[in-house]
């Protein structure tokens, strides 16, 4: 029924390892992990009817988390969560191409992330308060990152205590 | 049925066939159809470093692997200077990086390399300047990590038999 199950306890350097939370379907692949900030959730990719579907978990219990707006657009990939979970970044497949999306489990909103013309996503990076997002995007056959700004389309998901301060850019 | 109402009939039966093989597009398209904004400041200070890839943001920090034709490194911008800083005694010249993640702080950084004929993980600690393997048990060969904000929980993709699974490690 587990998973993956790793013998809880100290290894060497004080590392401790905990069980992964059971699939639901016994021993299968499990791919691309992605923690929330506050680390209570999980997120990863394991096959369903042959194709790579995301699966959210409370780490600690294994309780499926339900994301009924993802189910007809597999393969996903790229799976980034915010500091509680609230939102999740991933790329889903639309038609021929990936499109970045970003669901919040909140409102229960599917936002499509739309880039520039004539670049595809190949992988994301959520900030976890939900204001930027790290994009690696393919462009002209050469592999690179750029950062978008969220700020204006997202409400912050912040770590208790933390105070809010401008989004957007910085430089000096 | 005069032929007309059956026209009528059809009509509707066509329509909603539309929108039941629209719908999963309608869903993305109709909430937000607005681009991205890019932040150019930091993009352009981003692709001075050459070809990057696997971002990971985490608050003010963005980790990724980026440089120039066949000399890859991992790179730490801090997104409040729009400056890399530097990673002593992470990037070495007999490694290429893989995957990277870092904690909310920018002080820990967990990085999967290509080294010789193995593939590792460590962790570095950016104020020390010290990396250390972390070991992979039982046996696997890791890919993609996730770290949770506080740095202290990882979750690693490690191929096993042939099979990818997920493994959970409190770093100490």
């Amino acid at each position: 029924m587990a998973l993956v199950l790793l013998l809880a306890g100290c290894g060497p350097l004080g590392l401790r390892r905990q069980p992964a939370p059971p699939g639901a379907l016994g021993a299968e692949n499990r791919e691309q992990p992605a923690l929330s900030g506050d680390g209570r959730l999980l997120a990863s990719l394991v096959e369903r009817g042959g194709r790579s579907t995301v699966l959210l978990q409370d780490r600690r219990s294994g309780q499926v988390l339900p994301l009924p707006h993802l189910r007809d657009h597999q393969p996903h990939s790229s799976p980034s969560l915010s500091w509680t979970g609230r939102y999740l970044a991933l790329l889903i497949q639309q038609g021929p191409h990936r499109q970045a999306v970003l669901q919040d489990r909140a409102s229960g909103r599917l936002l499509p992330l739309m880039l520039p013309a004539g670049r595809e996503p190949q992988r994301l990076s959520l900030a976890a308060d939900g204001r930027r997002i790290a994009i690696e995007l393919l462009d002209d056959g050469q592999r690179r990152v750029e950062l978008f700004d969220l700020s204006g389309l997202l409400e912050p998901d912040l770590a208790p205590g933390l105070r809010q301060s401008g989004g957007g850019e910085v430089l000096p | 049925m005069s032929i007309a109402r059956g026209m009528v009939l059809q009509r509707r039966r066509g329509a909603a066939l539309l929108l039941a093989v629209l719908s999963p597009t309608l869903l993305l398209t109709g909430c937000l159809g607005d681009q991205l904004r890019p932040l150019p400041g930091l993009n352009q200070r981003l692709s001075q470093l050459g070809n990057g890839h696997d971002p990971a943001l985490s608050g003010r920090w963005l980790a990724l692997i980026a440089g120039q034709q066949g000399r890859q490194q991992v790179q730490l911008i801090d997104l409040e200077r729009g400056l890399p800083v530097p990673l002593i005694g992470l990037n070495r010249p007999d490694s290429q990086p893989l995957s990277v993640a870092v904690d909310l702080s920018g002080e820990r950084l967990v990085v999967v390399r290509q080294r010789e004929d193995r593939t590792e993980l460590v962790l570095h600690r950016r104020t020390l300047m010290a990396t250390e393997r972390l070991p992979i048990e039982p046996a696997g060969v890791p890919r993609q990590i996730s770290l949770s904000a506080d740095g202290r929980l990882l979750a690693v993709e490690v191929s096993r038999g042939g099979i990818w699974q997920v493994d959970l490690l409190e770093l100490p």
